[in-house]
């Protein structure tokens, strides 16, 4: 079946088109057999519970490539990885046995009082030596 | 200042509460409003957990001024009530020279920055001095047939008034009782968007806490601030409709 789009048009206030579009598209899964309805809404109740787990961050594109590589390495997801790392973080943080204090330095930001300054060898990953 | 009027000639499509929810709203944003009721109903008071008074009626028939008849309401918002004597004021309307633009007289050098008319629905001579008086029209409508034919007589009746010389700054279209999973809300929706255009305003989800409210005597900012009617429909990150998006509409066409 050829699924009609609503074009976001100039002509329509952004909301509306974002609101008619997710309507059409029920209205089209609505004429749809019964297993695809239920595999369709299976995916989106799949998507919509992993909604809050999502985080965007800006990271070093070095600390990024490490991170896939390592991932790729030892067949571990991505973000377990992340997330092992941040919780260790954390906990470190939280124990004092992180001091931020010599990374700090004052931000001209209207939002923040601090930048993080990391020296380089910091963020130059160190590759394990095969 | 820009006066807003709250027309559909098809009754129980959410005026009342659209103008009172609005104006509550644009007064927490520190716009300086008033809120004109010009309907004999006189639902506007009962909204705000008052009693009816005949405020139109003192304005116009006894000539009191508009500063000694509004009823503060809070700090940013003022009312001029109206009961079943604004009836009377149609009449006096009827019989005095310069009538369509009586309304307009009195607003015109008002001390605020937005003024919303919420009006009968009806065709009368009041009706038509709020619609003289206005630079905006917001059309509530239910997704249904009968309330969407209100929508085109009440832009006949401004196409009519654009050719005796006035001139509108714009109109929306605002779906109000919007229920997303009907294929007819959906149906008239496309219509709607397909006629209209960038007229249509984001609409108001339907929402049990906005019958609620009234009884209260409280305005949704109160009562039920978080209420899908305020927030719209989640979708993602982002929310669609609701009354909050719709203010920003509102003080787009304020602000420009």
């Amino acid at each position: 079946m050829t699924e009609k789009k609503f074009e976001r048009r100039t002509t329509l206030d952004p909301a509306v088109a974002d609101l008619l579009s997710g309507m059409h598209q029920r209205q089209v899964e609505s004429q749809l057999p019964r297993k695809e309805r239920e595999r369709l809404s299976r995916e989106r109740a799949k998507i919509q519970s992993r909604r809050d787990q999502r985080a965007t961050y800006d990271l070093p594109p070095t600390l990024r490539e490490e991170i896939m590589a390592l991932s790729e390495e030892l067949r571990i997801p991505a973000s377990q990885l992340v997330t092992l790392a941040l919780a260790r973080f954390l906990n470190d943080y939280h124990l004092e046995k992180i001091d931020l204090g010599k990374y700090k330095q004052p931000s001209r930001s209207p939002r923040y009082d601090w930048n993080l300054i990391f020296p380089d060898e910091l963020i130059r990953i160190k590759k394990k030596k095969g | 200042m820009k006066i807003f009027a709250f027309a559909n000639q098809k009754g129980g499509v959410g005026k009342t509460t659209t103008a009172v929810t609005l104006a509550d709203g644009l007064a927490r944003m520190k716009v300086k409003t008033l809120l004109v009721d010009l309907d004999p109903q006189g639902h506007l008071a009962l909204s705000f957990g008052l009693e009816k008074t005949p405020g139109l009626y003192r304005l116009i028939c006894l000539d009191e001024t508009l500063e000694k008849v509004v009823v503060n309401i809070s700090s940013n918002l003022d009312l001029v009530t109206g009961d079943k004597q604004t009836e009377k004021v149609k009449r006096q309307i009827t019989l005095s020279d310069f009538r369509e633009s009586i309304l307009t007289d009195i607003l015109q050098d008002a001390p605020y920055d937005a003024v919303l008319l919420d009006m009968a629905p009806s065709l009368d001579v009041l009706h038509i001095n709020g619609l003289i008086a206005a630079d905006w029209v917001v059309i509530p409508t239910r997704p249904d047939a009968l309330a969407v034919d209100g929508v085109k007589e009440i832009l006949t009746t401004m196409a009519e008034i654009n050719q005796s010389g006035h001139r509108y700054r714009g109109y929306s279209i605002l779906p109000t009782f919007f229920d997303r999973t009907t294929r007819e809300t959906f149906l008239q929706f496309q219509d709607l968007a397909k006629t209209f255009g960038e007229h249509l305003w984001p609409p108001i989800p339907q929402d049990t806490r906005v019958r609620e409210t009234v009884a209260y005597g409280k305005t949704l900012w109160d009562y039920a601030p978080n209420s899908v009617s305020m927030n719209g429909y989640k979708d993602g990150k982002q929310r669609l409709g609701g009354y909050k998006q719709v203010l920003a509409r509102m003080l787009e066409v304020i602000n420009d």
